[in-house]
């Protein structure tokens, strides 16, 4: 879910070169043919459906798509709120949490019913450093990860026994997507703050998901997992 | 397709019983103790083996108590209420049900059934 960021589109790669199917999703055109377009010497090896978070009809029509057979799901989606707490307007808040808990809720409850059928099923979740320390302003974005990976562990709690099992990734900043102006604008201040004095790229972000996906980390479930070289480690 | 014999099949299988044990008249929490998760597995083989969309708190009566409650709270006639929204239970399974309710969860393998029935018609 999520798939037209950058950083899904380093995963599909990786995924195919594994021969997994991926299937990405997209919430308008303009996110069909971004990932068309950098996937476009992958053609058939993979797939792309609309999902756009908050519209539940898209639900139901991406599992019409995707049909009893999905394995994995990796969840990249998360709207940006940025805003202090005391000046948020509040109708913007009640809409944020709808679209970003509660729709991924449902679409988690759905995809987990999928996977009982067969079960086995992996999903994991992208969330963020921010979860753990947030920045001022990213108050509501930090708790709606933070439910987000609620749900996710509960998941994995809940559904372990029957083969479905959760991850939670928390990456600090990325190289990719919409960290990286900001990286390029506060290069100094993330060599400081960072232990290992980089950024992550897309790449290392993606092997680690690949990994998170596959059958050697089997034993990782309902558990948040820090990929941020160090930054929330310290004061 | 027999729902009774389907129906004892996919509980054989998610609780570890016996065949014989089960009837239409089974208690599924009282007799066989079914725990949350079991329900959610039988909700998901029913979904899957009769091709139905299944409401979890609808099939297993989950709101049967909270119905009560706002039954009563509304001075409404409690077998009234239960018809309302309790669309796929006969009046006599309800009047059943209520002359049941102080003996603990009354949700019977019958109860499965008819709410396959409705969704299937």
């Amino acid at each position: 879910m999520g798939g037209s960021c950058d950083l899904a589109i380093t995963l599909a790669r990786r995924m195919i070169e594994a021969e997994l199917f991926p299937i990405l999703t997209y919430r308008n055109e303009k996110g069909r043919e971004y990932i068309s377009k950098n996937l476009k010497d992958c053609q058939k090896k993979y797939s792309s459906v609309y999902l756009e978070f908050g519209n539940r009809d898209s639900i139901d029509s991406l599992l019409h798509q995707t049909g009893d057979d999905i394995d994995f799901m990796v969840d990249f989606v998360q709207g940006n709120f940025e805003s202090l707490v005391a000046s948020a307007d509040i109708e913007d808040v009640y809409s944020y949490f709808a679209e970003n808990v509660s729709f991924r809720a449902e679409v988690v409850k759905k995809v987990a019913r999928i996977m009982m059928k067969k079960k086995k099923g992996r999903l994991v979740f992208i969330s963020s450093a921010a979860a753990k320390r947030p920045n001022p302003g990213q108050g509501f974005y930090a708790a709606a990860k933070l439910a987000s990976e609620a749900i996710y562990k509960n998941l994995g709690l809940e559904l372990g026994g029957h083969g479905i099992t959760t991850v939670t990734l928390r990456p600090g900043y990325i190289d990719s997507g919409r960290g990286k102006k900001f990286i390029q604008d506060h290069s100094k201040e993330i060599i400081n703050k960072v232990p290992i004095k980089r950024a992550l790229t897309k790449k290392e972000v993606a092997e680690a998901i690949l990994f998170y996906l596959s059958n050697r980390s089997a034993g990782f479930n309902a558990t948040e997992i820090s990929m941020d070289g160090g930054l929330t480690a310290g004061k | 397709m027999d729902i009774l014999e389907e129906i004892k099949k996919i509980l054989v299988e998610i609780l570890d019983i016996e065949n014989y044990i089960i009837t239409p008249e089974t208690y599924l929490i009282r007799e066989l103790g079914a725990e949350s998760i079991d329900l959610l597995e039988l909700a998901v083989a029913i979904n899957s083996g009769f091709n139905i969309d299944v409401n979890d708190d609808e099939i297993f009566l989950r709101k049967l108590r909270q119905y009560v409650t706002e039954a009563k709270q509304q001075n409404n006639d409690l077998l009234q209420y239960l018809v309302k929204n309790l669309p796929f239970l006969s009046r006599k399974r309800l009047e059943e049900i209520i002359a049941d309710l102080e003996g603990g969860p009354t949700l019977k393998v019958k109860d499965l059934i008819s709410y396959i029935e409705w969704q299937k018609s």
